[in-house]
């Protein structure tokens, strides 16, 4: 069958069809982005805490400028080399075109790597501090977990005497992972006391599960048919039971609504007991000896004497101490703790004075009267430059993020005027993409850093669950980035296997490289503002 | 659009001019941002920069849109089409606006009175 108008325009639109379409993709499109970055507007303008401003690496964003704007101009130049028959020179620019889109996700990858690894932690004061957690150590070595991996100094241990799971809720992978941390620990999580239940309709109570019994996702499992048949089972009799009731009570009120004679409808329980089967709501195991048990801060809401997961299982025991270790620190940055001082009309420098970092760390407090003259510097040469406005005040002053937040490039600029070592050439080049180089820098740059878990208010790595800032961000970026791939790989398909159409229907194909590159083109128009949008602002 | 040889050559002329405004806007763009002397408007960041770094990028797309997506002369139905997704982004950005009027913003819903 021939398509029509691959080649050729239709009468009524002057396009061919494809034309149509992508134009009508790319309409869309520009309502989607423009859906985004409204939502960027409105989160920006509706934040509760300070905005990151001009928080990503710039070179990063810039280079991938290039690289997409390259893209642009080669992609073109592919489809004006298919349009004069050049069939070399038309692999050879859309080849650029591809490489340049490999490039790209190449750098977004490192880009979302640094931030998927870099903590941030704001503590109950509203200080944040960021910078890398350490792992859990033992005489200099690091500890593995029971599957071999380090351990994320981020942890809430307990010493767990008992487990009590939910019979219905409890979450299968949990209680594996607890069984071998059990084991891992030396210790045994059996079944406290035997677990009995009336099975059968006028039968005594059967043991189902014996204590001692080691903990399994199977004997849980048992449990859990046997409890889940003795609801069901309970659960129509009762329905049963409160039907007949209404029936008595409709045939006692004739002529009443079902509402006025419903509170005097109930069933008995007494008379109805003989008649139902034991429920397992829950089931309890004994760790024996009590084992050190830990658990992600998200999995478990902690309580001296008894935590609870958050599957409903309750872990009985000691909580220990489980601080939030920093291996090094990069940032120090008061703006969210101000800006709450303010609304509550307490003087700034007050309040940074009295938050948790400053009154625990002789760095912090060092960082913060070093940082202290940079801004002294910074407002004179404000001053010098721009000298004083009409109410005799300074016309320009040093921004919040200034004042507030010491970022790893005045930690590393603190170091260099304290003596320490410069970097220069590539390792500085590096740190513009991978961020700071603790170990170039050493500990006394980016030193350590432990805050005991009753003052964590919030941590996470910076994902979109750290702030709206980050979450438009990862939609956005992510979104485009999604674009790009696709972008390349329709591309790459006429590339790489377009040789047969170029010599059968040479325009067709140019048309479609068109195509093609419309979509390309949109998605480097997309980026054009992303980039100063998300890096620059 | 350039269709004859002659006239897709004299094109790949004019991409390339443009792919030189785009590198060079967007250098603009970054020192506009990152360089002091180049910071209009108040120190830091500001409503200026926004503008600026908005208009930048906007010539820049506006480029990208007549010069490679041969925009500057197309027929008229794509034109309807790309004026329509252009309204619809004009509404949302509007509906944005007047969100801003929404009690969400209000401090005194987060204040605790």
């Amino acid at each position: 069958m021939e398509i029509p108008y691959v080649v050729t325009p239709r009468k009524d639109t002057g396009l061919f069809n494809s034309k149509i379409a992508i134009w009508l993709f790319l309409a869309s499109e520009v309502m989607l982005f423009g859906g985004f970055f409204s939502a960027y507007v409105f989160l920006r303008l509706g934040a509760d805490y300070p905005w990151p401003e001009r928080t990503l690496p710039v070179l990063p964003g810039l280079i991938n400028t290039f690289v997409l704007i390259g893209s642009s101009v080669t992609v073109v130049f592919a489809w004006a080399s298919l349009k004069l028959r050049e069939w070399r020179k038309f692999q050879l620019f859309m080849g650029i075109t591809v490489g340049c889109a490999m490039i790209f996700m190449v750098l977004k990858g490192v880009e979302y790597n640094v931030k998927l690894h870099h903590q941030a932690l704001k503590l109950k004061d509203y200080s944040v501090v960021e910078g890398h957690l350490g792992v859990e150590s033992e005489d200099g070595k690091p500890v593995l977990d029971h599957k071999g991996s380090t351990i994320e100094e981020n942890l809430i241990f307990v010493e767990a005497s008992k487990l009590t799971f939910d019979t219905v809720r409890f979450y299968k992978p949990w209680v594996e992972e607890l069984s071998a941390q059990a084991e891992h620990h030396h210790s045994k999580v059996a079944l406290a006391a035997d677990v009995t239940a009336i099975t059968k309709v006028g039968q005594p109570a059967e043991v189902i599960a014996k204590a001692g019994e080691p903990l399994s996702v199977e004997l849980l499992n048992r449990i859990q048919a046997a409890h889940l048949a003795a609801r069901s089972h309970n659960a129509a009799n009762r329905t049963e039971a409160l039907r007949a009731e209404w029936v008595t009570a409709k045939a006692a009120n004739p002529g009443k609504k079902g509402w006025q004679i419903a509170s005097g409808v109930n069933i008995d329980m007494a008379a109805l007991a003989p008649t139902l089967l034991g429920e397992i709501s829950t089931v309890s195991f004994s760790v024996d000896p009590p084992a050190k048990l830990d658990f992600r801060p998200r999995d478990i809401k902690a309580a001296e004497g008894q935590s609870r997961l958050r599957d409903d299982t309750v872990v009985d025991g000691k909580l220990l101490a489980s601080p939030m270790v920093f291996h090094h620190i990069d940032a120090i940055d008061f703006q969210h703790l101000v800006m709450k001082a303010k609304e509550k009309g307490i003087d700034p420098e007050v309040a940074i004075e009295n938050s948790w970092p400053m009154k625990n760390s002789a760095f912090v407090r060092d960082a913060w009267a070093w940082h202290q003259g940079e801004i002294k510097k910074l407002s004179a040469e404000l001053l010098e430059a721009h000298g004083v406005g009409k109410n005799g005040k300074p016309r320009y002053v040093p921004t919040h993020k200034e004042l507030y937040r010491i970022g790893w490039k005045d930690l590393a600029k603190m170091a260099e005027d304290h003596g320490r070592a410069k970097l220069s050439g590539v390792d500085a080049a590096k740190e513009e993409f991978f961020g700071p180089n603790y170990e170039a820098r050493g500990d006394e740059t980016f030193p350590g850093f432990s805050v005991p878990r009753e003052q964590v208010g919030f941590a996470s790595k910076f994902t979109p669950a750290w702030n709206t800032y980050y979450a438009i961000y990862f939609t956005i970026t992510g979104l485009h980035g999604l674009h790009v791939i696709g972008g390349a790989l329709v591309l790459a398909y006429y590339l790489f296997f377009g040789k047969k159409m170029y010599l059968s229907n040479p325009e067709w194909l140019a048309n479609r490289v068109e195509i093609g590159g419309l979509f390309w083109h949109f998605v480097d128009l997309v980026w054009i503002f992303v980039f100063p949008i998300l890096y620059l602002m | 659009m350039a269709d004859t040889p002659e006239a897709i050559k004299k094109s790949v002329r004019t991409y390339m001019f443009v792919g030189a405004i785009l590198f060079v806007g967007t250098i603009v763009t970054v020192l506009v941002a990152t360089v002091p002397w180049l910071d209009f408007g108040h120190h830091g960041f500001d409503a200026m920069d926004c503008i600026l770094g908005l208009t930048i990028a906007t010539f820049k797309a506006s480029l990208v849109a007549f010069i490679f997506m041969h925009l500057n002369h197309e027929k008229k139905a794509v034109y309807w089409l790309f004026a329509s997704g252009l309204c619809m982004v004009c509404s949302l950005a509007g509906l944005t606006a007047l969100a801003l009027g929404d009690p969400i913003f209000d401090k005194f819903f987060y204040s605790g009175h």
